[in-house]
C-alpha cells in the first residue's frame, strides 16, 4: 500500500515538472503581458516534432536537442509579440482571447496537415531504463526530463530576480504604466516574455520526447494542465505556478492509481472547479482577473 | 406603422426574406445543397444562441457545447427510453440546460476574461467525460443510433430534408427574434454596459451579476435547442458529436467574424464559413485533415487583426460612406 502511494508521488511530481514547464510560461506571460496565451500547448508541441525530426534525422539525442528547440522557439516567441501580439494590446479582452485561440488552431490543424495524425516516438538508449529503489523504481528519462525542468526553473528565477532585463519584467507586470515612465521599453519586455514562455514550452516537448508520443493534439494536454496550475497557483506568480504544476501532477497521479485508468483528467477539473468555487484567486491569495 | 419599431419598409424585406427562404427548398432540390442550407441555419442558430451571451455581453464562453450535448442527450434519453416526443424532449432540454448553466455561471462567472473563457472549456470538457464514463445512463463512448420511424412528424422524424430545413428555419427566426426583443429593451444596454466595463456598468446600478446569469439561461436554453434538433437530424448521438468542442469553437467563430454583438452577424458569419468549407470540401475533396480548421483560423486571425467589428462592421462603414457621398434629400 505504502509502495503503492509513493510510487504514485513519485510519477505525479516527475511529470509535474513538465507541467510546471508549461505553466510558468503561461504565468509569465499572464502576469508581464497581461494576455492568455491558448496556443502555449501548441509549442511544446512544435517542440516535440523539432526534437523527432531531429532525432530521426540525424540521430540527435531529444534532451540534447534542447539546444536547437528553446532557440528556434525563443525567436518564435519574439516574432509573435512583435507582429501579432502587439496589436491587440489595449483593454478589450476578445481580440486577445481570440488572437492566441487562433493562432492555437491554426498551429494545431497545420501540423494535422503537414505530419498526419500518426504518433511518432524517439527511442533513446535510456527510454526502457529505471533505478530501483527497494520497491520503487524511478524511470530514468522522466528523472532527467524532471531535473532539467527544474534546472529552467530555477534558472529562471534567478534572472527575473539578478538581471536588469528580468527586474524590468517583473517591473512591467507589477505596474505597466509606471515601468513604462522608468524607462522601460515594453515592447522590449514583452517579446523578451514571450521568447523565454515558448522556449520553456519548447524545452518541456524536446523533455517529453524519449518517453511520450509527438501528435499533433498532443499540446492540448499539456495546456489545460497549465491552466488550471495557473488559476490555483494564482495568476502571473510564478513560483505558485511550479508548486500548483506539482501538485497536478500528483493528484493526476492518485487519481489514476486509485479511480481509474481514464480519471486523471476528471481529478484535474475536480480541482479547478473546486479552486474556482472556495479560492477563486488561487492558492497565494491575492486578485483573481 | 409600426411593430415592435420596425417600419413598413422593414416589414416587407422581412416578409420578402422569409417568402425567398420559405421557397428556397422547393426550387433547389438537390439534397446535397439543402444539407448545406440546413448546417448554415442550424450553425446560424447555434451563433445567434452564443452572440446573446458573448457577443453583447462579452462574455466569450467557449464551453457552448456543454448545453449543445445536454439538449442532445435529454431528448434522446426521454425518447428512447420513455417514447416521449423530441418536441417536447427538445422543452426538457432547454430546461436541464438552463438549471445546468446556474451553478456553471456561479463558478464561471468568478473569473473574468480569458480565465472565464478557460472555465467554460474545462466545464463541457468536463460533461463530455461524465457521460463517457458513466454509461448507465447514457450509453457511454459507443453512443446510440436513434431508432428510424420513417416519416414521424410528431416525433421529429421526416422523410423529406426539407422538412428538418423549415424546422432549423423556425429556430432561427426564434433566435432572431429573441435577440431582437432583448437588443430593444432595458435588458440589452445592461448587456452592452457590461460589455463595454463591468465594473463601470455596476457603479451606475446594473445588477451584473443577475443580468449575467439571465442571459446565460436564454443563451443555454436556445443551444440545447439546437443539440435536440441536430441528434434529430443525423440520427446518432454520442458523448464526442454531442460535446464536440469544435460545437463551441464554431458557435464563438461565425459570431465574430460576422460582427459580434449584432443581429445579423452570426448569419453573415456561418454563411461565409459554411460556404468557404463548402467550396474548399469539393476542391481538396475533403481527403486532408485540417484544412478547414486551418483556413477558419486564418479567417478569425483577419479579422481580428484588421476588423475586429466582423464583417458586419465592415457593411456598416461602407454603407455610412455611401450615406455621406449621396447628396442629401430635400
Amino acid at each position: 500500500m505504502w509502495e503503492t502511494l509513493a510510487q504514485a508521488v513519485i510519477n505525479g511530481l516527475l511529470i509535474g515538472g513538465i507541467y510546471a514547464l508549461v505553466s510558468i510560461g503561461v504565468t509569465l506571460i499572464f502576469g508581464v503581458v497581461k494576455i492568455v496565451n491558448f496556443a502555449q500547448g501548441e509549442f511544446v508541441m512544435i517542440g516535440m516534432y523539432i526534437s523527432f525530426f531531429l532525432a530521426n534525422q540525424f540521430g540527435i539525442d531529444p534532451i540534447v536537442s534542447l539546444v536547437v528547440s528553446m532557440p528556434v522557439l525563443f525567436a518564435v516567441g519574439v516574432l509573435i509579440q512583435h507582429f501579432l501580439i502587439r496589436r491587440v494590446l489595449g483593454p478589450n479582452d476578445m481580440p486577445q482571447i481570440f488572437l492566441t485561440f487562433a493562432l492555437s488552431l491554426l498551429l494545431l490543424n497545420l501540423a494535422l496537415m503537414l505530419f498526419t495524425a500518426n504518433y511518432r516516438t524517439v527511442h533513446t538508449s535510456y527510454s526502457d531504463e529505471a533505478i530501483h529503489i527497494g520497491e520503487l523504481y524511478i524511470p530514468v528519462a522522466k528523472l532527467i526530463a524532471f531535473g532539467v525542468a527544474m534546472a529552467l526553473s530555477a534558472a529562471l528565477w534567478i534572472f527575473l530576480h539578478t538581471t536588469d532585463l528580468g527586474k524590468a519584467m517583473r517591473a512591467a507586470s507589477q505596474n505597466r504604466d509606471v515601468a513604462t515612465l522608468m524607462g522601460i521599453n515594453p515592447n522590449r519586455v514583452f517579446c523578451v516574455a514571450l521568447g523565454i514562455a515558448l522556449a520553456l514550452a519548447g524545452a518541456a516537448g524536446s523533455l517529453l520526447m524519449p518517453f511520450y508520443s509527438a501528435y499533433p493534439f498532443v499540446g492540448q494536454v499539456f495546456v489545460l494542465m497549465a491552466f488550471v496550475a495557473v488559476v490555483l497557483g494564482t495568476l502571473g506568480n510564478v513560483i505558485g505556478a511550479l508548486i500548483a504544476s506539482l501538485m497536478m501532477g500528483v493528484a493526476e497521479s492518485l487519481g489514476i492509481q486509485f479511480v481509474g485508468a481514464d480519471s486523471g483528467l476528471i481529478v484535474v477539473f475536480a480541482m479547478l472547479l473546486l479552486t474556482l468555487a472556495f479560492k477563486p484567486t488561487g492558492l497565494g491569495g491575492g486578485r483573481a482577473r | 406603422m409600426t411593430i415592435w419599431g420596425l417600419r413598413t419598409r422593414h416589414l416587407l424585406w422581412i416578409a420578402v426574406g422569409l417568402a425567398f427562404l420559405i421557397a428556397l427548398p422547393q426550387v433547389v432540390k438537390s439534397s446535397f445543397a439543402i444539407d448545406i442550407f440546413i448546417r448554415i441555419l442550424l450553425f446560424s442558430f447555434i451563433g445567434v444562441a452564443w452572440n446573446l451571451m458573448g457577443g453583447y455581453a462579452k462574455q466569450l464562453s467557449l464551453g457552448h457545447a456543454a448545453y449543445f450535448g445536454l439538449g442532445a442527450y435529454t431528448s434522446t434519453i426521454l425518447q428512447i427510453d420513455f417514447g416521449i416526443s423530441p418536441w417536447i424532449g427538445m422543452i426538457a432540454g432547454g430546461v436541464v440546460a438552463m438549471l445546468a448553466s446556474l451553478p456553471i455561471g456561479w463558478l464561471c462567472f468568478r473569473l473574468r476574461g480569458p480565465y472565464f473563457t478557460i472555465a467554460t472549456i474545462a466545464t463541457a470538457q468536463a460533461l463530455m467525460l461524465i457521460f463517457l464514463k458513466f454509461r448507465d445512463f447514457a450509453w457511454g463512448a459507443e453512443g446510440i443510433t436513434v431508432p428510424n420511424l420513417g416519416n414521424a412528424p410528431l416525433m421529429m422524424q421526416f422523410e423529406a430534408k426539407s422538412s428538418y430545413y423549415y424546422v432549423v428555419l423556425g429556430l432561427l427566426a426564434l433566435g432572431l427574434l429573441i435577440t431582437y426583443l432583448i437588443e430593444r429593451s432595458w435588458m440589452g444596454y445592461y448587456l452592452v454596459a457590461i460589455g463595454e466595463d463591468e465594473d463601470a456598468a455596476e457603479a451606475i446600478g446594473v445588477n451584473a451579476p443577475k443580468i449575467k446569469r439571465d442571459i446565460y439561461l436564454i443563451s443555454s436554453f436556445l443551444t440545447a435547442m439546437a443539440g435536440t434538433f441536430y441528434t434529430q437530424y443525423i440520427y446518432f448521438i454520442d458523448p464526442a458529436t454531442a460535446f464536440s468542442f469544435n460545437i463551441s469553437i464554431e458557435a464563438a467563430l461565425v459570431s465574430i467574424v460576422g460582427g459580434i454583438g449584432t443581429l445579423w452577424g452570426p448569419v453573415v458569419g456561418t454563411v461565409l464559413l459554411e460556404t468557404t468549407s463548402t467550396l474548399l470540401q469539393s476542391w481538396l475533396g475533403g481527403s486532408i485533415g485540417g484544412v478547414q480548421l486551418t483556413v477558419y483560423s486564418l479567417i478569425l486571425m483577419a479579422v481580428i487583426l484588421w476588423r475586429p467589428t466582423g464583417l458586419m462592421g465592415v457593411a456598416t462603414e461602407a454603407w455610412q460612406r455611401y450615406l455621406r457621398r449621396r447628396p442629401a434629400r430635400a
